[in-house]
């Protein structure tokens, strides 16, 4: 017995002492480990060591490592260290409860919509002398892409990942039918109509589709001359501009002219879809060209999105931010800087994760050019940013979103009426952008 | 008469069985069908099982896609150490609240039963805060040291425990034995079902774990497997499918065998307390 119990006390001994030797990691170098409670400090090879938190799973993930890796061998004197911390949601929530504790890294992606949250907290470091210490400035970046980078006089956020959406075309099929490829509202309906094929009652393929998100109808409410949130964020920004919206949506889906999706994996139903043949035309990001273009047996364009009163287009993606509690400003700009103009940063990222180029430098690179000489369809993106426009720019937008997209499902699968529903929706909104 | 009305319900019950079965067999399938297809098949629409040529190398892509060396070990320390540490605490104050009778029991125990009904959800940051002034949010520690106890098991365990007959209890006692000794030498090899019953539902739950160890955790050295695996998933666009569901073949193969292993005694558990 006694000898029984004391072999479990021995193995309970080991398995501690395990826990405790791997609290300081097995396969990777020691000096990885950031010191608890600070953003950066000094590793032990005498490198400045930054944290910079990112979003990007997937090929993504593996091109942002690349990235990494090609500062921290371009000099001596900076270690930044990668980390992945979820999707854009769950980012913000570790940043939210990573700001308090005093654990927050040096540089972080944000989600370009949660970017007033954290820069009204004033958590946020201020771009502006950083830019101007390397001779750089806010003109250096695409118009665009700086809709929801300035609070209180200060630059809180610079943009990095960006997308906006677009029009994705199967061609061959209206080429099929003589089609032209849609401008407008009307000219969109149109086509969608013609596309749809039906069968024994049953819809074989759909004119047009997108995914379940906010995003879509935002750019719609947004070319009524619309926006989503009033400009002086006082309250919402569009009344008729939303009934508007959403009747032309029901409109089109009434006749199989509109697939609207299941809300659960709807960017993937739809894709999978259109890439089968069985969609026309989506509105998508820009994200997806990469996994259409020289993939799909059909002739693939992309387009502007269809005008009503004007064209216009949101944008999304993330931006970069660094934190206000980073011990090491100087060596985090450094990394930042040479992201933004060294080839072989964010605009080789670019080239590979084909997200939007940033800044003008890049967008006249030769590198760039030969690329959408490649891949028109990523050159529609960049140009279409001339209509980009942002008003989802409130601290309250997340939690917004979610009753929107809550309004969202009502009127589109649930067929509720459109002009009670967007009514409640935006007295609900009104109050949570007053609290 | 007799033998066709036999024939009628043994078929009816074969039939639901079958049905029963590819209703959970299903997405096992679905998951490792997926695996083996290449890119282009997983976008097919309507969507089809059977890939065309079994792609292997999935497997490869996705373990070398990170290091999952790293992320398999952190898994087995973190779902083990809660697990033994779990016994240690649980086995004690199970047979505690099952025959002692003390002070304040009742209100002890719907403590117990307090903590089993707060999700993690909502004392992630507290926690978190607490684990990070002590200075150990760059350890495994965090993703241990909040499940030390499990007060679903002191509750499911103490139940099995009651069933005990006090009896035998007070005849070890007359023996001289002592409290350490009649839990470990009596209890115990009683309630091996029970056991077995809560260590595989704690190692399935934080074996798959992905919310915890992702708010608890800021560096890639001390996350587990789970977050490996998500990572596979883009964050915008379309995911490569394939390489995801390779990924959690490998991810959900320790479950099946840890229940192969574990099975009879779950049974046998469930059987145990129907019988009583």
């Amino acid at each position: 017995m006694k000898k029984s119990v004391v072999g479990s006390m021995l193995v309970m001994v080991m398995l501690l002492g395990l826990v405790m030797g791997c609290s300081t990691n097995n396969n990777q170098p020691a000096n990885d480990q950031p010191a608890a409670g600070a953003s950066g400090g000094e590793g032990k090879t005498g490198k400045t060591k930054i944290q910079f938190w990112h979003s990007m799973g997937g090929n993504n993930g593996e091109y942002i490592d690349k990235m990494i890796k090609a500062y921290n061998e371009s000099q001596d004197n900076v270690e930044v260290v990668g980390t992945f911390q979820g999707s854009y949601q769950e980012t913000l929530t570790k940043l939210q409860q990573a700001v308090p504790a005093n654990t927050a890294p040096d540089i972080s992606m944000l989600e370009r919509a949660f970017v007033p949250l954290l820069a009204e907290a004033e958590v946020l470091a201020d771009f502006y002398p950083l830019l101007e210490s390397t001779g750089m400035s806010e003109e250096d970046f695409l118009p665009g892409l700086l809709e929801n980078v300035k609070f209180n006089g200060q630059l809180n956020a610079l943009p990095f990942n960006r997308s906006t959406p677009l029009l994705h075309i199967n061609k061959t099929l209206l080429d099929e039918k003589n089609l032209k490829v849609p401008a407008t509202w009307d000219e969109l309906e149109a086509v969608a109509n013609a596309l749809v094929v039906k069968e024994n009652g049953e819809f074989k393929r759909y004119g047009y589709s997108m995914p379940y998100a906010s995003w879509y109808p935002i750019a719609m409410i947004q070319q009524l001359k619309g926006a989503f949130f009033h400009a002086e964020g006082t309250g919402m920004g569009f009344d008729e501009e939303g009934v508007q919206t959403f009747e032309f949506l029901k409109k089109m889906q009434s006749t199989g002219a509109l697939y609207y999706p299941p809300a659960q994996d709807s960017g993937n139903i739809v894709n999978s879809m259109f890439a089968s043949g069985q969609i026309g035309m989506m509105m998508e990001s820009t994200g997806v060209i990469g996994r259409h273009a020289g993939v799909v047996d059909f002739d693939y364009v992309t387009a502007y999105l269809p005008m009503k009163d004007q064209y216009s287009s949101p944008t999304g993606g993330a931006n970069l931010v660094m934190f206000e509690s980073s011990k090491n400003k100087e060596a985090a700009w450094d990394f930042m800087n040479w992201v933004f103009n060294d080839p072989k940063g964010g605009q080789q990222f670019i080239l590979d994760s084909g997200y939007v180029p940033f800044t003008k430098k890049m967008a006249e690179s030769a590198e760039m050019k030969a690329q959408w000489e490649k891949v028109p369809a990523r050159k529609v993106a960049y140009e279409q940013l001339e209509h980009a426009l942002d008003t989802n720019n409130d601290a309250a937008f997340a939690a917004v979103d979610q009753i929107f997209l809550k309004a969202t499902e009502a009127i589109m699968y649930d067929n509720a009426d459109i002009r009670s529903t967007l009514d409640s929706f935006k007295k609900e909104a009104e109050k949570l952008m007053q609290e | 008469m007799h033998s066709k009305w036999r024939l009628i319900q043994s078929g009816t019950s074969y039939t639901l069985k079958g049905v029963v079965l590819l209703i959970f067999i299903f997405p096992f399938l679905w998951m490792i069908m997926t695996a083996l297809k290449t890119f282009p098949e997983t976008m097919v629409f309507p969507p089809r099982l059977l890939p065309a040529m079994p792609q292997w190398s999935n497997f490869v892509t996705a373990m070398q896609s990170g290091p999952f060396v790293t992320y398999t070990i952190n898994s087995v320390i973190v779902t083990v150490s809660i697990i033994i540490l779990q016994m240690v605490i649980m086995i004690p104050a199970a047979y505690a609240f099952a025959k002692y009778k003390f002070k304040g029991q009742p209100l002890l125990f719907a403590l117990v039963l307090l903590a089993f009904m707060i999700p993690g959800q909502v004392t992630f940051i507290p926690v978190y805060l607490m684990l990070a002034d002590w200075g150990i949010i760059h350890t495994l520690l965090p993703q241990i040291l909040p499940f030390a106890a499990n007060a679903f098991g002191i509750f499911l365990l103490r139940q099995y425990f009651m069933q005990v007959p006090t009896e035998i209890i007070e005849s070890a006692r007359l023996d001289n034995a002592s409290e350490f000794k009649i839990m470990l030498k009596i209890m115990v090899p009683m309630s091996v079902p029970a056991l077995a019953t809560i260590g595989l539902f704690s190692f399935v739950s934080h074996w798959n774990d992905y919310f915890w160890p992702l708010v608890m955790t800021d560096s890639m050295n001390v996350r587990p497997l789970t977050i490996g695996i998500a990572m596979l998933r883009e964050t915008e666009g379309i995911s490569n499918w394939n390489i995801i569901m390779a990924g959690n073949v490998v991810l959900v193969l320790p479950i099946l065998l840890a229940y192969l292993f574990s099975s009879k005694q779950i049974v046998k558990a469930f059987v145990y307390s129907g019988i009583k």
